[in-house]
């Protein structure tokens, strides 16, 4: 079993490093991030702070474009086209499908995010007013990674029961609320509806917080020097993906293909 | 082997999916029976939208049915990578991964197949030189033709040995070398001792290989049977040819009638309806100066059998 998901998840990693459309978004993130070094003399104060905030929010926002982009395609696109006929007659199970096909992304995932990590560090490193080792830059990337591959296996969830575009427009409205969960409830508090204290409370811990992966401003304040945080975040991510995994592999265990 | 030598056995299978925008069911499938059995070939035949895909993705796992039953190898279909270790599927019009090579594509399959890599390389070069793409192996997928892709979702589904193989529509994009190899291939493996179960339009590929054909019309099976059972021994007509061409007026003399025959080149082409008539006219034809050149008897093909099944089929369907 094992062995069959290593292998689709190896066949995705190479659909998505041979994605043009990929290298393009990933140049295009590695240019802004490689630009912070100048936008950082045209600014006021400290230069350094200011790099490693613009750079890890390029991070953000770039691997955000990367997750949605290519997790709403990976269900939809074997089903679209067709791949799924010959892959499925095989001796491979529905859930190692999707299981697969989402480690192969989360891989590719990696090294984009390391790749643009690496990049904002030697910026950093290199900045002539103040540069210095910035090890919290990949602590915060890790962070922003972990946050991708959720993202991942939310936009597997939708593309498995609805078409691309709107699994692009659920994914991104979750990344939206998943960073305001905290907001939902403290509004739950401040009410004195029973009901709207319940409701912001189940829905507080049903949608993803995507908070608990943010520690931007830790690094760029200088407050995040171990990777120990790590740990209850990666918890966080195995709980709440794997859920979503099973949720995807239930809905796509009946499924049929017209 | 299973019980009692069948390979696939449906009973009772029915199917429908939801359409429009209230999803109101529309039945492709109802109450099919049929099943195949051990070292068989057969054609699982229907006009378009008669239910041969839909069945056969059942028997793939890629839709399931409403009720009915499919057992392959004597245990249920989803009983999973066992059976499907011995099952081979050509889908009907398949398609690859574009940014894979042919090559590569079969090393996925063979992975995913539990074969070693040894295995999966020297299989794939046998069956890439017997499907003709020895030559694209290293070629990427997005740069074959409509053939070429047949032909490589035939050694995919071969790669594997496996002991039943399910082909929706081989022959459909393939040139006549083609269809003639695939033909070749499907005999193939019933020398090897493979069970053959493929749907097809072409009833001339379908009467020259299949042991038994399974003929589909709106969902339901009109007929099922060996081929030669269901073209029967009945004489359709008797065809003479004769030289040089009469006129009318001579062959009504002759006591044939003229709208008999028609002219093919130098020849004429008669339709005798019985052995007796063909005697007759074989005499008067001699008779006039004639040479008869050829006198076959010309019996039912599986064309007009189909043509009938179908046709009556689609007439008592709107008589209800």
């Amino acid at each position: 079993m094992l062995r069959r998901i290593l292998f689709i998840a190896a066949n995705t990693f190479r659909e998505t490093i041979r994605n043009k459309i990929l290298y393009a978004i990933l140049a295009f993130a590695l240019f802004v991030i490689g630009m912070t070094f100048f936008l950082a003399d045209l600014s006021v104060g400290d230069f350094a702070r200011i790099i490693a905030d613009v750079g890890l929010a390029s991070i953000h926002i770039f691997g955000v474009i990367m997750a949605v982009f290519l997790g709403i395609n990976l269900i939809s696109n074997e089903v679209d086209r067709k791949t799924i006929y010959i892959l499925l007659s095989k001796p491979v199970r529905r859930f190692e499908f999707i299981f697969g096909k989402t480690l192969g992304l989360s891989v590719t995932l990696l090294l984009t995010t390391l790749a643009m990590a690496t990049v904002l560090f030697l910026v950093h490193l290199s900045y002539r007013y103040g540069g210095r080792a910035e090890v919290g830059i990949f602590i915060a990337s890790a962070g922003i990674y972990m946050e991708l591959v959720l993202l991942t296996c939310l936009a597997s969830l939708f593309s498995t029961f609805t078409t691309s575009v709107l699994s692009a427009i659920f994914t991104l409205s979750l990344f939206l609320v998943g960073h305001l969960t905290d907001y939902l409830y403290v509004l739950g508090e401040q009410s004195k509806v029973a009901a709207v204290r319940w409701g912001s409370v189940f829905l507080f811990y049903l949608l993803p917080n995507l908070e608990n992966f943010n520690w931007k401003n830790e690094v760029v304040y200088g407050g995040l020097k171990s990777f120990s945080i790590l740990g209850w975040a990666a918890g966080y991510l195995a709980a709440y993906a794997a859920c979503v995994l099973c949720l995807s592999c239930l809905l796509f265990a009946r499924k049929d293909f017209k | 082997m299973t019980n009692s030598g069948r390979i696939i056995a449906i009973e009772g299978l029915t199917k429908s999916y939801p359409t429009g925008f209230w999803r109101i069911p529309f039945c492709v499938l109802s109450d099919l029976t049929c099943d195949v059995h051990e070292n068989e070939i057969v054609g699982f035949l229907g006009p378009n939208g008669a239910g041969k895909t839909t069945t056969i993705k059942i028997l793939n796992r890629l839709a399931f049915p409403d009720a009915g039953k499919v057992t392959l190898f004597g245990g249920q279909v989803r009983d999973g990578a066992d059976v499907r270790r011995r099952i081979g599927f050509m889908p009907e019009q398949p398609y690859f991964y574009e940014y894979l090579t042919g090559g590569e594509f079969l090393r996925l399959c063979g992975q995913l197949c539990g074969m070693s890599r040894a295995d999966t390389e020297s299989r794939s070069s046998k069956l890439l030189a017997r499907v003709g793409l020895s030559e694209s192996r290293d070629t990427a997928i997005r740069k074959y033709s409509k053939g070429m892709m047949q032909r490589l979702g035939l050694a995919q589904a071969l790669l594997h040995d496996p002991e039943l193989v399910i082909l929706d529509e081989p022959m459909s994009g393939l040139d006549p070398m083609g269809r003639m190899e695939v033909r070749g291939i499907i005999r193939d493996l019933k020398a090897g001792g493979k069970t053959v179960f493929f749907s097809s339009h072409i009833l001339t590929d379908v009467e020259a290989l299949c042991d038994r054909v399974i003929m589909l019309h709106k969902g339901r099976k009109v007929a099922e049977g060996r081929v030669e059972e269901l073209i029967g021994t009945e004489t359709l007509y008797i065809e003479l040819v004769v030289s040089p061409i009469l006129p009318a007026d001579r062959l009504a003399s002759a006591g044939i009638p003229p709208e008999a025959g028609y002219a093919q080149g130098p020849l004429h082409v008669l339709r005798a309806p019985d052995n007796g008539q063909a005697n007759r006219w074989m005499a008067a034809l001699l008779r006039e100066g004639c040479s008869v050149h050829s006198c076959v008897p010309v019996k039912k093909r599986l064309e007009e059998i189909f043509m009938e099944r179908v046709g009556g089929s689609a007439a008592s369907g709107a008589a209800s």
